[in-house]
């Protein structure tokens, strides 16, 4: 071995309950972003609508169903303590006692980019095993399950995990075998999906411990958050790192998080702040482009934006509208109501989404 | 749901949709975009976007 070569997958250190990673060292460590679940730009802490069928809760996390309102989601629901290192979680509490017919299923999951996981060769002989790790407490007990699910939902690999005691959080480490199998995006699409079941019927239910090609939530039998009226499931400290084994947390900078949390979505605010100013020769359209900080996955929708105009002058138009042209660049639409000196200032927020 | 075709005023050709008929609610025409496959999927059900203003 080469000098400084340490031939291990774990290292231990002198804090309790810390390692440090083999598998790349800790740059890029953790696949999943905001695990902590800090950063939740589209909803600051407000819960989701438990009449989504699907819909993002905190950066990053999407909440998928076949029926609507089974859950509310929300960052922090509940106000428990959250485990030690951490200061959020996400937060589901079912909304009724649901038995899913074969066909339904509920779960919540983060879709993983290729480009950032092209480097463990999933779909070639050399796929590389991965492990996850992240903390659950809920009001139920027993055999909870997820899976890690192909984007596009053709293979699956099903887990399960004990969470023994109610109201405790729980530290969960599971070991996945890198799949040799299957077709991985290695760009800006999306790679897989990190899975976590909160009640699905048996079509999207099987074995667990072996990759399959099947579009699988988690293991048969395992526990149905959505069967309990009011039962909670939440989660945090979520990390997918390549190995056999869970290190620690790879915690990051806030910036550093909420940057790359922005490639996916950017909610772009601004608050009375941006103000424009032409003359319009004869009426007319009028577009003021603005730059995205960073370049966004690839040109992003608008849906759920809400700005408007704060004030304005020789406007037409009651809220201006919105186009998007590039991944770092968008636009603000208004009409002229006569010629001559037109202005006025932005408020609300464009909300931008390149998700997967 | 249903979508209303965007015209670029510069360029004259489709650049998106808005959902809804919203203004706010913009779509663009990128392969990459989930929001534009699901109204590719949309339209080979055999739906039709409003056409733009």
């Amino acid at each position: 071995m080469a000098y400084g070569t340490v031939n291990a997958d774990v290292i231990g250190t002198s804090v309790a309950g810390s390692n440090l990673g083999a598998g790349n060292a800790t740059l890029m460590k953790n696949r999943i972003l905001n695990g902590s679940m800090v950063i939740d730009q589209r909803n600051a802490g407000a819960a989701i609508s438990a009449a989504n069928l699907t819909g993002y809760t905190v950066d990053r996390w999407s909440y998928t169903a076949s029926q609507t309102l089974k859950f509310t989601a929300q960052q922090n629901q509940g106000s428990v303590t959250p485990p030690a290192g951490f200061t959020n979680y996400l937060g589901f509490t079912s909304q009724t006692a649901f038995s899913p017919a074969s066909s339904d299923f509920t779960g919540v999951f983060q879709a993983i980019e290729g480009y950032n996981w092209q480097d463990l060769g999933y779909g070639t002989a050399n796929a590389k095993a991965v492990t996850a790790s992240f903390w659950v407490y809920s009001s139920l007990t027993g055999t909870f399950s997820g899976a890690l699910r192909v984007y596009g939902y053709a293979r699956s690999y099903p887990f399960s995990y004990s969470v023994p005691v109610a109201n405790t959080w729980t530290q969960i480490t599971i070991n996945i075998a890198g799949d040799t199998g299957g077709t991985y995006n290695t760009g800006n699409n999306g790679a897989v999906l990190l899975t976590f079941n909160l009640g699905s019927g048996s079509t999207f239910l099987g074995t667990g411990g072996a990759w399959t090609a099947s579009n699988l939530f988690g293991t048969t039998g395992s526990v149905n958050v959505a069967g309990t009226n009011g039962a909670t499931f939440y989660i945090t400290g979520v990390q997918l790192e390549v190995g056999s084994s869970a290190t620690g947390f790879e915690y990051r900078q806030y910036g550093q998080e909420l940057a790359l949390c922005q490639r996916y979505c950017n909610a772009f605010v601004f608050a009375n702040s941006a103000g424009f100013t032409y003359n319009a020769s004869g009426g007319g359209n009028y577009i003021v482009s603005y730059y995205t900080i960073p370049n966004m996955r690839t040109t992003p929708s608008s849906t759920g934006s809400s700005v408007t105009f704060a004030s304005s002058y020789n406007v037409s138009d009651a809220t201006p509208s919105i186009v998007t042209y590039t991944s770092a660049m968008f636009g603000l639409g208004l009409h002229s109501s006569a010629s001559g000196n037109t202005y006025g200032v932005f408020t609300g927020t464009a909300l931008l989404a390149a998700e997967l | 749901m249903n979508y209303k075709l965007v015209i670029n005023p510069y360029t004259q050709k489709e650049q998106g949709v808005y959902l809804n008929g919203n203004t706010s609610n913009f779509i663009p025409f990128d392969p990459d975009n989930t929001d534009y496959q699901a109204y590719l999927k949309w339209v080979a059900e055999g739906n039709t976007p409003e056409a733009a203003e």
